[in-house]
């Protein structure tokens, strides 16, 4: 378990892959699927239809983002900091800002364009059945106003998607950034 | 007191045509200036005292963050002493980055160029190939250390200046002590941070966001209308203008332009929670809603580390946010959980310039070290969903200032001026303990002022 309540930063993680060697291979059906509902969320946010983005998310959800730390010498690769985060929400609390968007939410209005890019996803089957481990990379682009320059993250998203019924819904999250300091000027969208 | 300014930027314009302290207004251009950008890198950024870390970042002795005052870095570390030193990151060989790392602990800091090595104190412990005396033989070794500034740390928390004779710390702080004691000194173990900072960097000057800090608590009733909305704030999203319990206060401020909003517990949370502090002893008014951060096992720690006075202020209108001047905000926020749980938020951010035209927002999260760890759990959870980078406050702040950056760069705009016509002037309210400039009722523009009062001193001292 992560402790949360200390600064010190031994509690650091190392970037690591996927966790489990049962891999999906690219192109099975279960892969297939996996990719279209990575796609139809990156399109469900894009067009800022929140409903249907709650609708694909398990409510025992845990949606979390650790911040990234420069270290050197023997810690060098011990950077993500999960003692802290960016985003650190459940299911009750992604609702809390979904219905803020649809108010007073002036960080979202008017609304950023935005286009999610998920690519190298990687899946394996988790141990519980109808489980499954997706690891992707995101990169987005958010146009903020009539500003001519686009805000731009790149992170890694470890996610757990799973079945229920005919479709995957999104168990967990964690988004590894990549910069130490975000060069995003708010974390008013979802990655 | 007052001194007449003492520079003129190129095209003629004095401080005193920047900060027009007859009208109380200030020129928009202050906010994209070039010129004065430097100037306020010499008078205000090397000279006042800066926050850079909480001592709780640094347990153990070689343990070392690096951190900015303005754009110079430097590495706040803690010696075998259990000392801590702030020292430039600056190699006095050839000016590489001695630790290129933002944390980690270290005994020694080796600089990657050419071998020069560091003690956490910042003295020089030599370079390589000795025999052939790699430093020269013009310096001796205790001329050839790390640059260092002078540290206080208070309530843990870990301030530095470059102005090695200038004012102490408390004279810094001036009569918000007696006010930020109840927020940083209340528990006998203090406060610890919960994690590395978060850190995000915005296309606006360092002042946007540090005259907000000045307690501008109007700005919540429009900006910030969605925790009304979500009935964080006690208003209603309906009642926002004629029922705005948050807004009535006493405004605490001081000549050195720091200033905290104190909010009535009780009145602030009515619409949540239908308390009624009449009658009540201190005591119970504590155990019926306690300041965030203070779980009940705390309580009697309160009485043992504040006065009676601290304590009821505390217990009854709690100072809540605020900044320090020249680039701290201060938020203890009152924070009821829509499951019933009511740990609260606690965080400081610093807004470390950047350039003329961009700013470093850090985010500090805390909780007391004593409290149990499923609070601390809590109030990290509270604080990461309010504050900083995807906090639902600061999200609508920091879409707010770039605006006006962009603004400030107009020909024409820039000589618009900022007005902070809607003053109170001081009064003390019956029986009101504390010290510094006071202004009770519905906050306005004073305690702003004030953190422009601040910003004229120092900019006028050459
Ligand atoms: S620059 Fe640091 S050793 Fe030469
Ligand atoms: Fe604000």
């Amino acid at each position: 378990m992560v402790n949360y309540a200390t600064a010190a930063v031994e509690k650091a993680g190392v970037m690591r892959g996927l966790v489990s060697t049962n891999r999906v291979p690219l192109g099975s059906e279960i892969y297939n699927r996996l990719l279209e509902t990575l796609y139809d969320e990156a399109a469900a946010l894009d067009e800022r239809r929140f409903d249907d983005w709650v609708a694909m998310l398990e409510e025992d959800l845990l949606y979390t983002a650790p911040v990234r730390l420069t270290r050197n010498g023997p810690n060098k690769d011990r950077d993500v900091m999960r003692t802290m985060m960016h985003f650190d929400d459940n299911y009750s609390s992604i609702l809390m800002r979904t219905g803020r968007l649809s108010k007073s939410a002036w960080a979202e209005d008017p609304p950023s364009r935005t286009r999610r890019f998920v690519t190298n996803t990687r899946v394996a089957e988790c141990e519980t059945a109808g489980e499954y481990e997706v690891s992707s990379y995101l990169y987005v682009e958010r146009s903020r106003f009539d500003v001519a320059h686009n805000e731009t993250l790149s992170a890694e998203r470890r996610d757990i998607w799973r079945l229920v019924g005919d479709a995957y819904k999104l168990a967990r999250r964690e988004i590894i950034v990549d910069q130490s300091t975000l060069g995003m000027s708010n974390l008013a969208i979802f990655l | 007191m007052l001194q007449k300014a003492t520079f003129t930027l190129a095209d003629g314009a004095t401080l005193d045509d920047l900060v027009k302290r007859d009208t109380n207004e200030v020129m928009l251009r202050v906010m994209s200036d070039e010129e004065l950008y430097k100037l306020e890198m010499e008078r205000i950024f090397a000279k006042t005292w800066l926050l850079l870390a909480h001592d709780t970042e640094i347990p153990k002795a070689g343990d070392f963050v690096v951190r900015d005052m303005g754009e110079d870095q430097v590495i706040v570390t803690r010696d075998r002493n259990d000392e801590i030193h702030v020292s430039l990151n600056v190699c006095p060989h050839r000016g590489m980055k001695v630790c290129t790392a933002e944390a980690g602990n270290a005994h020694a800091h080796r600089c990657i160029y050419h071998g020069w090595a560091f003690r956490p104190d910042g003295s020089f412990i030599g370079a390589p190939v000795e025999k052939e005396q790699m430093h020269g033989n013009r310096l001796g070794k205790d001329q050839l250390g790390l640059k260092k500034a002078r540290v206080q740390v208070y309530g843990g928390l870990i301030f530095a200046t470059w102005d090695i004779e200038g004012p102490s710390f408390d004279e810094y702080l001036g009569d918000m002590k007696y006010y930020l004691d109840q927020l940083f000194c209340r528990t006998d173990s203090g406060l610890e941070m919960l994690g590395p900072p978060q850190r995000f960097v915005l296309p606006c000057n360092w002042k946007i966001p540090g005259e907000q800090s000045g307690s501008d608590g109007f700005h919540t009733l429009t900006l910030h209308r969605s925790l009304m909305e979500g009935g964080v704030m006690g208003g209603t999203a309906e009642s926002i203008y004629d029922n705005a319990p948050g807004m009535y206060g006493v405004d605490v401020s001081c000549e050195q332009g720091h200033s905290l909003r104190c909010l009535e517990a009780a009145q602030t949370f009515k619409m949540f929670s239908d308390i009624s502090f009449e009658g009540k002893s201190v005591e119970e008014r504590l155990a019926m809603l306690p300041p965030p951060g203070i779980t009940k096992e705390l309580i009697p720690q309160l009485f043992k580390n504040l006065s009676a006075d601290q304590v009821e202020q505390l217990a009854t209108i709690p100072p809540q946010v605020g900044g320090l001047f020249p680039n701290i905000l201060v938020a203890f926020i009152f924070a009821p959980r829509t499951d019933g749980g009511s740990s609260g938020a606690l965080a400081l951010h610093t807004y470390v310039p950047r350039g003329p035209d961009k700013v470093e927002f850090i985010n500090f999260i805390f909780a007391e070290k004593d409290a149990p760890e499923q609070v601390k759990r809590d109030m990290l959870q509270n604080s990461i969903q309010q504050t900083g980078t995807s906090g639902i406050i600061e999200q609508d702040d920091a879409d707010t200032w770039p605006q006006i950056m962009r603004n400030a760069r107009g020909v024409v705009s820039k000589d618009i001026t900022l007005k902070y016509q809607a003053l109170h002037g001081h009064e003390r309210p019956e029986g009101w303990k504390g010290g510094g400039l006071l202004y009770p009722g519905f906050t306005k523009d004073d305690t702003q002022w004030n953190w422009w009062m601040a910003y004229y001193n120092l900019m006028a001292e050459a």
